[in-house]
């Protein structure tokens, strides 16, 4: 049986591409710093696989059809398409595990979820920033969970913990002994092409924070039904940690760092969960 | 209410290198191939973000005026405005 050897989670944003040489040092050493963690931790969990959680920023997908959900089930996968993307992680293809991703996908139809697949799919900035600044070993398999954060409606907080659960279970049933982590990508709080644009709401990110650290998935679900709504749109990326927690079990969250980062528009976050059985 | 020919532009415009090249040396004619109701064209036309924002993804939404070259900082500016319209419309 395969095995969940870590879940981490860690904040995206195009200008972290775009800017990463000229942003203030300062600056950019708090979001190595953030980044180099994850990639240590992770390398110590000498995975196997790594599914990552992301949105889709119009990338694949178009309001024509929208999946809330879909799975990356292919041997392959494309790289970022996004020329900002192309000087910091030019690569065109990355590994795929289609067997375990079909069985995620068959796990999750047995257990009464139906998400889209996809035996291909563009991975862009919201999966490849993280894997640029953690360093991931670029023969990884990767195995994509992409989830509509961007177009309402999206998928109930009460869902996303649903998700991790089911997550979890097909990792656990699946019958090779795979080492395999997890890696949410996105939020904190942000606010992009709307009004409040630029707008970082350091006092959902720190009720975000609380919410994990306590564990209880009601109080989480509650507090995120209640505040999404009220924040900026990019806080809604919060579904890929909270799938990302749930995963872990729902207890163990450690945060490795958190900070208001206005140079890329973002709460930054990374974190990690402890993994029990 | 979200406006799909005005959001299939905007993605279109996102996806196709060529198609944002000649947009940029002929907006009109590359809006005419999309059914872009009159006082939308006119808003794309003026730039005028007041009346795209409400109708287009908020993402889309930041794409598109990249791609016509609106430095970040007053695309910004031109949507911060419509915060202080609001909340001066609330009181």
């Amino acid at each position: 049986m395969a095995d969940l050897v870590g879940v981490f989670a860690a904040s995206h944003g195009p200008i972290i591409a775009r800017d990463w040489e000229t942003m203030p040092t300062g600056h950019r050493n708090k979001l190595a710093a953030g980044f180099d963690e994850i990639g240590r931790r992770l390398k110590a969990c000498r995975p196997d696989l790594l599914v990552v959680i992301s949105p889709d920023h119009w990338v694949n997908f178009f309001i024509s059809n929208l999946p809330a959900v879909c799975i990356g089930i292919g041997e392959e996968h494309d790289g970022p398409p996004e020329p900002f993307m192309k000087k910091v992680f030019p690569h065109q293809r990355l590994k795929g595990h289609a067997a375990f991703g079909r069985h995620l996908l068959e796990t999750a139809l047995d257990g009464d979820f139906e998400p889209a697949l996809s035996h291909r799919l563009k991975l862009d900035h919201g999966t490849c920033i993280p894997l640029w600044r953690i360093g991931v070993d670029i023969q990884l398999p990767i195995v994509p969970l992409i989830v509509n954060d961007l177009e309402e409606p999206m998928p109930s907080i009460r869902r996303c913990l649903a998700w991790g659960r089911l997550l979890r279970r097909a990792i656990e049933s699946y019958p090779e002994p795979l080492r395999i982590a997890v890696l949410g990508t996105g939020g904190l709080s942000h606010s992009i092409g709307e009004s409040t644009m630029g707008w970082i709401d350091e006092e959902f990110d720190h009720n975000c924070i609380k919410h994990f650290e306590d564990g209880q998935e009601e109080r989480l679900a509650a507090f995120l039904t209640h505040a999404l709504p009220r924040t900026g749109n990019g806080a809604h990326e919060i579904r890929d940690w909270v799938i990302a927690h749930a995963a872990a079990g729902s207890k163990g969250f450690e945060l490795i760092d958190y900070f208001p980062s206005p140079e890329t528009l973002v709460g930054a976050g990374f974190a990690s969960w402890t993994v029990g059985k | 209410m979200t406006d799909y020919w005005l959001s299939k532009l905007f993605f279109d415009l996102q996806h196709d290198g060529k198609l944002a090249a000649e947009f940029r040396s002929d907006m009109a004619a590359v809006i005419g191939r999309y059914e872009i109701k009159p006082e939308i064209r006119k808003a794309l036309l003026e730039d005028d973000v007041g009346t795209i924002a409400p109708r287009v993804n908020a993402y889309l939404l930041r794409f598109y005026f990249q791609i016509r070259g609106m430095p970040e900082s007053e695309f910004m500016a031109r949507l911060h405005a419509l915060q202080q319209r609001k909340e001066a419309a609330h009181g």
